[in-house]
């Protein structure tokens, strides 16, 4: 086992520990305050699919909030048909009088489930491959996803009658998993949110470090370089696309059942940036640091923003621009790099009896830095 | 038949003929040295082999196959492999990681998201010993020195195991002992594998080339064996810029 798996398997043990134990016992297993947490914990599943693609591939998808708010609209609607006597309300008042055939299969829940993650992963996918197949790369596919996400949030507000427009879907029914109704504000449902991070975080720790992860790692490097091993790098793009984008579905999923409704707020830029800042925050070279970055900084969100209900948007500007220019691989990169002297000035300590060199001189010098 | 065959190749960069009507056959095993002064178009040639370039004429036959139209990676598979001028290897990876990415008999996606790990690990420590790189195995690439890069590359190649290698000068920046070994090397691949390979040591060339090509201006100038091109007339001229 390379050194590198086995601090990401210590990490994500680490990681488990807190969330399912430690987290649960400092609110004293209250569901309200769980419910919150909650929320954090599903915007840590599409920051840590946005590090698949950004950290690991070096594709920055500014337009994750597309396949987040896909996964939010599917689950949205399944528990909305579930909601209402026939037709969901919303539709009456836009002269809709029968069901859209695209609401008819979401009476299913199992399709439900696997479109809120097929879905975006076609979404995904086809833009990849567009982009991908033209060796589009770096800043034009920031551009790009950026541009496709303006486009889309535009299309969900203006379909009103099959989208509820800029209200969103409201008066959701609460979930019914195969037998278990799903209440919000307990316990048990932030398990399941807990449980589904890890899970997703456990693909997030396979592929990276799965011979496809190398290999999306060379690419970032240099791509070019790659095709002459016989890689198609299209292909390899394409579906971190495919899979980051499943990842934010199944994120947006989790995000209507914490708050209970579905809004184009999850599409819009803003808040595809947000999830960025987060990445880069927590560290866009791990999975796990960019879940912490999520949690971190959203914990900090609901704290400050009722102190400073207009500064939070620039305060959270600022600690971007801060954390690129100072702290470029995030709190991540901060804690490999103390490691790393931490254990440069052991191995000094160990190094300067053997060589015997006066105190103070050369091996001290070098193994300080 | 021969494993390469190249005719009335040409690329134009904006109306400066790179290449220029070459026309080239290269033998199963054989070490052919590309010579030629700067600038005669001897990297642009090995592009046009390997896709980097696309040509705006002629035919390019490898193994039987047309390769005009086949993409970098397809002609990868075909069994082409390259070696850069400018040492390219992947800096940010270790020693060992860059060797698993040029360990490419699968290049698949599929085969590589359900493989986990480095890969054949024992081909690689192999291949690390003979270029000496051994202990470097778990060392940033970014962190070699000149040589070592080279060294890495070239191990990168062995590990590609291509039927044609392309190497665009590889001993540059090396010592002599390296060079030396690095002769040695190349000697060894000899009837496994083909290679062409620019060089301007022409000790080196000495000991390695089973046959000479000299482009002067994107055209073939002269061909033949090491003491062949040692006495020509054209080539002395070609190199002293008369
Ligand atoms: N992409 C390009 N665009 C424009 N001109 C190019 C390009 N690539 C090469 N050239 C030109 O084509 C000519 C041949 O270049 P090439 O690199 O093949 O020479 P070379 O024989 O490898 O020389 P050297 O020994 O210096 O490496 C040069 O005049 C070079 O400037
Ligand atoms: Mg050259």
């Amino acid at each position: 086992m390379t050194r590198k798996l086995s601090y990401d398997l210590l990490a994500y043990a680490a990681f488990a520990a807190v969330i399912f134990w430690l987290v649960p016992t400092l609110y004293a297993y209250d569901g309200f305050e769980l419910n919150t947490f909650a929320r954090y914990l599903s915007l840590a599943i599409v920051a840590m699919a946005l590090a698949l693609s950004w950290g690991t591939a070096g594709l920055l998808n500014l337009g994750q909030a597309a396949t987040f708010g896909i996964g939010s609209y599917a689950m949205a609607m399944h528990l909305k048909l579930r909601a209402s006597d026939g037709l969901p309300d919303f539709m009456g008042w836009n002269n809709v009088d029968t069901l859209p055939w695209l609401w008819v299969p979401f009476e299913s829940l199992t399709f439900t489930l696997l479109a809120g993650l097929l879905l975006p992963a076609a979404v995904g996918g086809i833009i990849a491959i567009f982009m991908f197949r033209a060796r589009i790369a770096g800043v034009f596919v920031a551009v790009i996803t950026l541009a496709f996400l303006v486009a889309f949030q535009l299309l969900v507000i203006e379909q009103q009658g099959l989208t509820g427009g800029q209200n969103g879907l409201t008066g959701l029914a609460p979930l019914n998993l195969f037998g278990w109704s799903v209440d919000t504000y307990s316990v048990g449902f932030y398990y399941l949110v807990a449980a589904c991070l890890m899970a997703a975080l456990t693909i997030g720790i396979y592929v990276s470090h799965s011979k496809f992860g190398l290999i999306l790692r060379a690419i970032r490097e240099d791509a070019e370089r790659t095709r002459f091993f016989g890689y198609n790098v299209s292909s390899f793009e394409t579906m971190v696309f495919c899979i980051s984008a499943a990842l934010a579905g199944w994120a947006g999923m989790l995000y209507t059942l914490v708050l209970e409704f579905a809004s184009p707020t999850y599409m819009s830029v803003s808040f595809s940036l947000a999830i960025v800042i987060w990445v880069a925050v927590g560290g866009r070279e791990s999975v796990i640091a960019a879940a912490i970055g999520a949690i971190i900084v959203n914990a900090l969100e609901g704290r400050l923003s009722d102190v400073f209900v207009e500064g939070w948007n620039l305060m959270l500007g600022v600690t971007f621009v801060l954390v690129v220019i100072f702290m470029p691989r995030g709190l991540f990169g901060l804690v490999t790099y103390l490691a790393g002297a931490g254990s440069r000035l052991r191995q000094s300590r160990q190094d300067s009896p053997k060589t015997s060199a006066p105190i103070g001189s050369a091996p001290h010098a070098q193994g300080g830095r | 038949m021969a494993q390469l065959q190249i005719q009335n190749l040409h690329v134009e960069f904006g109306g400066l003929r790179a290449v220029d009507n070459l026309d080239l056959t290269v033998e199963e095993g054989e070490i052919l040295c590309l010579l030629g002064p700067n600038g005669a178009g001897k990297s642009t040639t090995l592009d046009l082999i390997c896709g980097k370039t696309q040509p705006t004429g002629g035919s390019i036959r490898f193994q039987g196959t047309e390769l005009s139209g086949l993409l970098e990676y397809e002609r990868a598979r075909c069994g082409i492999g390259r070696k850069f001028q400018v040492p390219s290897v992947y800096k940010e990876l270790t020693v060992a990681e860059n060797l698993s990415v040029a360990q490419s008999r699968h290049p698949g996606m599929w085969r590589a998201l359900f493989t986990f790990g480095r890969g054949d690990t024992a081909t690689q420590r192999r291949v690390l010993e003979r270029v000496g790189l051994a202990e470097k195995a778990g060392v940033k690439a970014g962190n070699l020195s000149h040589g070592e890069t080279q060294w890495l590359e070239i191990a990168m190649l062995l590990t590609q195991d291509s039927q044609l290698i392309l190497m665009d000068e590889p001993t540059a920046g090396m010592t002599i002992q390296e060079t030396e070994k690095t002769a040695d090397l190349f000697r060894q691949l000899r009837g496994s594998h083909t290679l062409i390979i620019v060089e301007h040591d022409m000790s080196f060339v000495r000991r390695v080339a089973d046959r000479i090509v000299v482009m002067n201006r994107g055209a073939k100038l002269a061909e033949g064996s090491v003491e062949e091109i040692e006495n020509n007339a054209a080539v002395k001229t070609a190199y002293l810029g008369h």
